[in-house]
This record gives structure tokens, C-alpha cells and sequence, in this order.
């Protein structure tokens, strides 16, 4: 039995425009001690589904249909109250990097403290200090600056405290939403082999979201790639690496690789707009920007083709 | 350390917006029109206390040697005779200072505690109706006009029903009452200073309880609220240990931003009252023409405002560890 | 957060100018508060032009000179006089319509003049940075912490008694610093954007920066700030009208409030007791309403400071 599970699951926001529907048809499963990476430009849904796992959409946002399986128990319609328990005890989360994630005027050391206790309240006020100052050394901080206050950390030294704080009550799984979105290029390396040592140490599951497939790829064994509200394309690091199959994907490697030959040019899939999400759209939603698009893909959607065990796309006619 | 340097560059600050007012101060009871002796010298007094007083004033030498004169004269404390009382200035006014610091500080402290309570609560009712009265109910209470509002208090309660006294501070005959304790005296001051409390801290809690909701909606919008939604905690301890001690920050700027409004309210609800206050010395001094009066009522009252400055700054520093370290 | 932003993203994207109008209409008139304030602001609009009726009718209601000649105490509403007469037979219902064209001059143009310095004020200030900034700044804070009323009363003892213009002119002096700090901030965030760095580039003048390309940005949040002001300016002409210390020769609420206290008929006369007050807290609430329903649309993140003047 997997971890995590979601099945054909849809998320919509109320605006007041219509039903915006953020998320679609989605499914995936995550195994224990696994890595899912969700890939895909802002706005195409990946960080509602995280927002969704940890039961905090907004007011206006639910989920609308599916289901989301934690240890075979569906997530969806459970209490607040069960909901509440659920978290952080089970599903951690990791804060963009950009966020300001820590209360300003707590110790850092005081907000992990909370967390603890909360969910452990057996635990008493210097164990779980003393459990902070052990997370700190696993996250290479200096323990004693468990004490300090947000403010008078640097930037990747927030984002260690914030790891420490998710792994605070051993959960089983970790969301990390752009964990090193506005890090620099160091910082952000020294976070991403912080986040796969401690996925190794404690055997934690990870399911991370980025914009960027590189970063994904460093630290995920599969990944999910996104486009409006859909996974497009869904396999193993080296599947979805060596053999795109959407042409969204290959659209992002592409990107990838002109960037890192120092080219600025856009390849031409990455022209254009993203769908409307309120409009329901009748074709495929990639059809705008598609480089090998054709009558059939503006008449109807496509469905799953399998290319093998762990590798399938949502297109009509993959290209290699 | 950080807190030092923070207090001691408020403290300096401070300091010279004090000696720019003393400065302009000096300039405008100079060159105002008309002659500056007699807006100095009591046209009543003898010629034998005039010479004295224009000597000790300086008011008989150039310009610059005045001003150091007077200089000299506001840190020794003396600032002339008061036409009206004949006495002494600095007298007069030291013996209404404590009554205004008394009236002025309940009236903000309470008004404050009130607002941060109820806008709290109100935040977490936006959009039930509970939230659009009070709103409506605390623009209402900010945007009464104070001596109208000071007028029909003292109607209703002190007039109509009689509860209160009238006007002043204390009365008579308690106070000349050999046998009376100092808890009765305490309780005669208390029984006076309810309606102008009141109507200072109808004034004020409007718009501290609108700053706390708009601020606590913002807070509540911060990531770090999402985070502790995160962790597992309920609704109240979000909203009460993570929530609405950042909220409450800028309300307390917005208390030390609205201080000098506060004292012309408080000089309003004093005149209104009769309360023996530097605010009624003032608009008594002005009203007939007691120069040297207003002149000091008008320096102590902005002493007291920037003092007061420099007491929320420094709850605003111990509060926000941000400033502190 | 972020998928709050991803909303916003998609749906901000086609809106122009006109639409962005329209729907910050909608979105004014669908807040009560924005309605009641402007629903009130009208009604004394036409209270203020209906002022120049009563004098037309008879010569005794003439708000100052008028004079019932059978009456020469305060009396109750009657028909001849709607709510009543003063201590000296003057007609309170035409005094009160005159208050409110008193009441809107002020609160205007005094709100005007103060908006216009500290827009100026923050423009210059933003814009030029370093020094002229320090100091611009340095004076506002000191600026700030007078309590207006009590200076005008102390240049009002010096200067003998003020006329009204210079009592909104004192007033204007007083209250621009709020403002300009606000702008001040608007156009700090402004001067690094791409179009002003292009107008620079291009060989614009420092003046026609600030005014062609700074100034129609930071005008929405100026006039904000505007409702505000003509609140704090109508309090405080009122409160020195009600202390004594108005122009003699006009009419305004302050100074009916200070003729039934002075002249002890708060007690006996709540027919003329009520009303001016009443109007002063209900026109300063309705500017209020307005500024804050005005705020809403703009954006609520966009003020911060001066909450409560």
C-alpha cells in the first residue's frame, strides 16, 4: 500500500469570476521513504496540491472530487479536528525559502518547542529543547542559536530551522514547496543535499515542488510533470530526463539546457499564454503553445498512453 | 548593544525637537506684533516689580543675550509671572502637570487595552454582522465631535441622572474634611474623572480597535501563520499567540502617531470639565491674553506629548525583538 | 500566499484602465460603508446649498445678522422657526445649513492645501533622497508630533483673532507630513521602476519626472488621504470655534456649540444642543467612511501610518 495516494483528484477556488479549477484529474502515489517531485510553471497547480495534502486551501478553494489516501485513510471530508492531529505529526511541510515562514517575534528554538508539544505532550518543556538542539546539529545549525530570533538569521539559515521544525515530530512525509526559490546558487545547493541527507537518515518520504526540473531532479527518484491543473507527463528521473515524452516536458528540458549553455533564447513551446482555467477548455490544454499540434488534439482531450511500468504522458502523439 | 543605541537616538531626537520648538517659541513671542515686554511684563504690576521681572527676563537686552536668557530661565525653571494668578508660572503649572499626566495616560492606556481586545475579536468575525456594527460603532465613537460628545455626557450623567459630579476634580469639602482618609480622597478624584475618562476613551478606542482589525487581517494573511496552521494549532492559539501579538505592533505606532491628537482632545475634554489640567491652563491663558501662562502651559504640554513618544517607542522596542536586538 | 497569488495572476491579466475603474466602482458601492459615507456626504451637500435660501426668504433668517424681532431668548422648534431660535432670536436651522457651506470650505480646502504640500513634500523627498530626504523627513517628524489645535491656539493669542482663510491655511501648514511620508514611500518604490528609469535615460528633467511620470501614480493614494484630512481639518476649525478662537464673522458648527455652552443653555435648550454636533460627527464620519471604503479598493497594504489623526 502506498503512503500517499490521490486519485482523480480536482480542486477548484470559488472566484468571482466562476469555479476556478486549479487542479484536475490528478493522480499519484508516493511510497514510503519515496521522493515525488511536482514540476511545472506558477499557476499550474502544484502548490494547491501541497496546500491540499496539509488540509490548508483557502477559504474559497476544496477539493471538488477525488480522493487523497494517507495510509489507506481518505483525507477528504475528515474533520478539522482528526485533520489538525494529522499534521506536522504526519505530514510536515518546508515553507518557500522566500516566505516568511517564522514567526518575527518568537526564539526560533520556542516555535519548534510548540510543535512538539503539541503533538507530543508527554514530552516536557526541556526534553523538547533538548530535542530542538539535536534537530539544530542534524540541520548543521549551531544549537545555540536555537535562542536567536528569526530576524538574526540569514536567509539559509531559516531554511535549516525550517527543515529542523519539519522533521521536529518524526513525520513520514514532507512537503517542500520551493524550498531554495530565492536562495543563492550556493545556499541552495547546501539545502537541497541537506534535504536528501536527512530524506536518507530519517527515511522520510519527500514530495517536492518546483519550478525548476533541475533542482526536482536532484533530490526526487520520480517526478510529476504539471501543466494548468493537469500531470502531464509521469515517470522515473532518468524516464522523464532521457525520453520526454510530453512536449511540455521537452519544452522545460530545453529550457533547462539553453540556460545552462548561457543561451537566453526561448524555445518556441515556451511562447504564449496558459489556458483559462474558469473556461473549460475542450482540447488539450497544451494546445496554444504545442510546437506538433493538430485538428484532433483542439477537438478532444488526450488520454494516458503508458510508454512503460512507471513512465505514461497525457498526449496524443508522443515524440521522442 | 542594539537596544542603546536605539533609545539613546530616540533620546537625542527627541531632545532637539524640544529645543526647535523652545527656539520657534521664543522667535514668535518676539516678533509677534506688538510689544514684547508687555506680552511678558503684567501691565498691572508696579513699575518697581516690571523693571525686576524685564531685568531677570533680559527683555531690555539685544536679541541673542535674550535668548540665552531664556535659555538659561526655562532650565532654572522660571518663566515669569502669570498675569491672571500673579504668581509664579512654573508654580502653576507643575500643580496641573500630574493632573493631565493622570487623565492622559488612563485614557490611552485603557482605550488601547480595549482596542487590541475587542478588534481582535472582531477580526475573527469579519464579515458577520457582529463585525459590520462594531466597525460601524468605532468609526462612530472616532469621528464624534469630543466637546459635543464631553457636553452631552456631563447632560446625561451628570445633569439628567445625576450620577456624577458636573465639572472639576475634586470636591471641597472632602478635601478640607480633616477626618477624610486617602482612600476617600482617592474615591472624590476617582468619582470626578469618570466622565472625562469616558468621553477621552470613547474618543480613542474607535480607532485602536480598527487599526487591530485591519492589522490582525493582515497578520493573519503572514506566512508564519500558515506555518503555525501547519503545525496543528487550533484557531485560538494562532490567534492568540501567533497572531495577535504581531498585530498589536502597529497599533501601538499608531497610538504614539495619534499622541499629539490625543492632547488636543485631552485640552478639550479638560477646558469642558473644568479638569485642573495643563490643556484648560492653556485655552485659559490664551483666551485672556496670560502670555507667560501659555507660553509654559504650551512647552510643558509638548514636553508631556514627546515624552510620551518616547515611553511607546520603548514598549514598542521591548515588544518586537526586531528593534530589541 | 501563494496559491491566493496564482488566483490573482490569472484573473488581473486582461483587465484595463476603464475596467479597473469600473470595478473599483463596483467594488466601493458594494461596501455599506462606502455607501452610507456618501449617502451622507450628499445630504449635506445639499444642506450647504440650500444655505443661501433662508436669508432669501425673510431677512431674519439670516444665520449671523438675522434677528426674529418678536424674540429675543432661545426658544423651541416652532413654525416659523423649524428648530428653533437662540439666545438673541437667530434662526438655528438656517445657522446650521451655513455651518455645513463653512464645514465643507474648510474641510476642503484646507485638505487640498495639506495634500498638496505633502505630496510635493514627498515627491521631493523620495525622489531626491540623501540629504534634502533626511532633513524633509527630519521636519515632518517634528511636524508630527504638534498638537495642531493647541499651536493655532498660541499663534492665535499672539496674532490676535484669525480670520477663517488663516485658520485654514494653519491647518494645511500643520497637517502634511502624514501624507508625505506616505507618498514619500509610494514614490521610493516608484523611482527604481523600469519607465521612470527610461525617462531618465532619455534625458527627462528632474521636474518633469516627478510630475508626468511619479505624480499621476502616487495621485489615487494622495487623494486617499485627502478624505482623511478634511476630516481632521473640520475637527479642528470646529474646536477652536467651540473654544472661542473661530472667525467672528462666520457661522460654523464649532461656533454654535460655543454659543449655547457660553452662554449656559446646554441644559435647557438640547433643540439647540443637538443639532450641530451631530452634524460635525456625521459629516466628519461620512469623509471617514469614504477614505476607508476608497482604501479597500485601492489597497489596504498601501497605508499603514497616520491611522487615527
Amino acid at each position: 500500500m502506498a503512503l500517499l495516494e490521490a486519485e482523480h483528484l480536482s480542486i477548484g477556488y470559488r472566484t468571482r469570476n466562476g469555479l476556478l479549477r486549479a487542479v484536475e484529474d490528478v493522480s499519484f502515489s508516493l511510497e514510503l521513504g519515496g521522493s515525488l517531485g511536482f514540476v511545472g510553471e506558477s499557476g499550474c497547480g502544484k502548490t494547491t496540491i501541497g496546500m491540499a495534502l496539509m488540509g490548508l486551501l483557502p477559504a474559497n478553494g476544496s477539493i471538488v472530487s477525488g480522493a487523497l489516501r494517507f495510509k489507506g485513510q481518505n483525507l477528504v471530508g475528515i474533520s478539522d479536528e482528526r485533520l489538525r492531529k494529522l499534521r506536522w505529526k504526519e505530514i510536515a511541510m518546508i515553507f518557500q525559502a522566500a516566505m516568511n515562514a517564522l514567526n518575527p517575534i518568537q526564539r526560533v528554538g520556542d516555535q519548534i518547542v510548540e510543535a512538539i508539544r503539541l503533538h507530543e505532550p508527554e514530552v516536557s518543556a526541556a526534553q523538547a529543547a533538548e530535542r530542538v538542539r539535536s534537530l539544530f546539529s542534524l540541520v548543521d545549525l549551531d544549537p545555540e542559536r536555537s535562542r536567536d530570533y528569526p530576524h538574526q538569521y540569514s536567509g539559509g539559515m531559516k531554511q535549516r530551522a525550517i527543515i529542523a521544525m519539519a522533521l521536529a515530530c518524526r513525520p513520514d512525509v514532507i512537503i517542500a514547496d520551493e524550498p531554495t526559490t530565492a536562495l543563492d546558487v550556493i545556499v541552495q545547493a547546501q539545502i537541497l543535499a541537506e534535504i536528501r541527507r536527512v530524506q536518507k537518515e530519517m527515511d522520510v518520504a519527500v514530495l517536492f515542488i518546483s519550478h525548476d526540473i533541475a533542482v526536482v531532479a536532484e533530490v526526487c527518484r520520480h517526478i510529476a510533470v504539471m501543466y494548468a491543473g493537469q500531470i502531464v507527463e509521469q515517470g522515473t528521473r532518468e524516464e522523464v530526463f532521457e525520453t520526454p515524452a510530453h512536449p511540455y516536458t521537452q519544452a522545460l528540458l530545453d529550457a533547462y539546457l539553453t540556460i545552462e549553455e548561457e543561451d537566453a533564447a526561448l524555445p518556441q513551446a515556451m511562447k504564449g499564454e496558459t489556458p483559462n482555467l474558469i473556461v473549460p477548455q475542450k482540447g488539450c490544454r497544451f494546445y496554444d503553445r504545442c510546437p506538433h499540434a493538430d485538428a484532433q488534439c483542439r477537438q478532444e482531450p488526450p488520454t494516458w498512453i503508458s510508454l512503460s511500468p512507471t513512465h505514461k504522458v497525457l498526449c496524443y502523439g508522443p515524440r521522442s | 548593544m542594539e537596544i542603546r543605541r536605539y533609545i539613546l537616538g530616540r533620546l537625542f531626537q527627541i531632545t532637539l525637537i524640544f529645543f526647535v520648538i523652545l527656539t520657534v517659541l521664543f522667535l514668535l513671542f518676539r516678533l509677534a506684533p506688538g510689544d514684547p515686554v508687555s506680552r511678558m511684563v503684567d501691565p498691572n504690576m508696579t513699575p518697581e516689580d516690571a523693571q525686576r521681572l524685564i531685568e531677570q527676563l533680559g527683555l531690555d537686552l539685544p536679541m541673542w543675550q535674550q535668548y540665552l536668557i531664556y535659555l538659561k530661565n526655562f532650565l532654572k525653571g522660571r518663566f515669569g509671572i502669570s498675569f491672571h494668578y500673579g504668581q509664579p508660572v512654573s508654580e502653576i503649572i507643575l500643580n496641573r502637570l500630574p493632573n493631565t499626566i493622570l487623565l492622559f495616560t488612563s485614557s490611552i492606556v485603557l482605550a488601547a487595552f480595549v482596542g487590541v481586545f475587542l478588534g481582535k475579536i472582531v477580526s475573527w468575525k469579519k464579515g458577520e454582522r457582529i463585525d459590520t456594527w462594531v466597525t460601524i460603532g468605532a468609526l462612530v465613537c472616532h469621528t464624534l465631535f469630543l466637546p459635543w460628545l464631553a457636553l452631552i455626557i456631563i447632560w446625561v450623567f451628570a445633569y439628567w441622572i445625576g450620577w456624577f459630579p458636573l465639572t472639576g476634580m475634586i470636591s471641597a469639602e472632602i478635601w478640607t474634611d480633616p477626618s477624610a482618609g486617602l482612600l476617600r480622597k482617592g474615591l472624590d478624584i476617582a468619582h470626578h474623572m469618570a466622565l472625562p475618562l469616558t468621553t477621552l476613551f470613547l474618543i480613542h478606542f474607535g480607532s485602536y480597535l480598527l487599526v487591530m482589525r485591519s492589522s490582525m487581517l493582515d497578520t493573519l494573511r503572514e506566512d508564519y501563520i500558515l506555518t503555525a496552521r501547519a503545525k496543528g494549532l487550533d484557531e485560538a492559539t494562532i490567534r492568540n499567540r501567533h497572531a495577535a501579538p504581531n498585530a498589536a505592533l502597529p497599533v501601538i505606532t499608531s497610538v504614539g502617531l495619534s499622541l499629539a491628537f490625543s492632547i488636543n482632545g485631552g485640552a478639550l475634554t479638560e477646558t469642558v470639565f473644568t479638569w485642573p489640567g495643563l490643556g484648560r491652563e492653556l485655552v485659559f491663558a490664551v483666551s485672556n491674553n496670560d502670555y507667560p501662562l501659555a507660553q509654559a502651559s504650551f512647552l510643558l504640554i509638548a514636553a508631556v506629548v514627546l515624552t510620551a513618544n518616547l515611553v511607546v517607542d520603548l514598549i514598542y522596542a521591548y515588544l518586537d525583538p526586531r528593534i530589541r536586538y | 500566499m501563494k496559491t491566493g497569488n496564482e488566483q490573482r495572476d490569472t484573473l488581473a491579466a486582461p483587465a484595463g484602465r476603464r475596467d479597473w475603474l469600473a470595478g473599483g466602482w463596483a467594488l466601493f458601492w458594494e461596501n455599506p460603508i462606502g455607501k452610507i459615507g456618501l449617502i451622507l456626504m450628499a445630504c449635506f451637500a445639499l444642506m450647504a446649498a440650500a444655505s443661501f435660501v433662508p436669508p432669501l426668504l425673510d431677512p431674519m433668517y439670516h444665520p449671523m445678522h438675522g434677528v426674529d424681532p418678536e424674540i429675543s431668548h432661545a426658544t423651541g422648534p416652532s413654525a416659523a422657526h423649524w428648530l428653533g431660535t437662540d439666545f438673541i432670536g437667530r434662526d438655528i436651522l438656517s445657522q446650521l445649513l451655513a455651518g455645513a457651506r463653512i464645514a465643507f470650505m474648510v474641510g476642503l480646502s484646507a485638505a487640498f492645501m495639506s495634500i498638496f504640500f505633502g505630496t510635493l513634500i514627498g515627491m521631493i523627498s523620495g525622489y531626491a533622497g540623501r540629504f534634502v530626504d533626511t532633513l524633509l523627513m527630519r521636519i515632518a517628524d517634528m511636524v508630527m508630533v504638534m498638537p495642531t489645535l493647541l499651536v493655532v491656539l498660541i499663534l492665535s493669542s499672539l496674532f490676535g483673532q484669525l480670520r477663517i482663510w488663516t485658520i485654514v491655511l494653519l491647518i494645511a501648514l500643520f497637517r502634511w507630513p502624514g501624507v508625505s511620508r506616505v507618498i514619500r514611500a509610494q514614490t521610493l518604490t516608484l523611482k527604481h521602476r523600469p519607465f521612470i528609469e527610461a525617462a531618465r535615460v532619455t534625458g527627462a528633467s528632474h521636474l518633469r519626472i516627478i510630475f508626468r511620470h511619479i505624480f499621476p501614480n502616487v495621485l489615487p493614494l494622495a487623494l486617499l488621504y485627502m478624505t482623511f484630512r478634511v476630516t481632521s481639518a473640520i475637527i479642528i476649525e470646529a474646536a477652536l470655534a467651540f473654544l472661542g478662537f473661530g472667525d467672528p464673522g462666520t457661522v460654523s458648527w464649532g461656533m454654535m456649540l460655543q454659543w449655547v455652552w457660553k452662554t449656559g443653555h446646554m441644559f435647557q435648550a438640547p433643540y439647540w444642543l443637538l443639532p450641530p454636533g451631530i452634524c460635525i460627527s456625521l459629516l466628519t464620519l461620512s469623509f471617514y467612511m469614504l477614505g476607508r471604503a476608497m482604501e479597500e479598493v485601492l489597497d489596504p497594504r498601501l497605508r499603514k501610518e497616520g491611522e487615527s489623526e
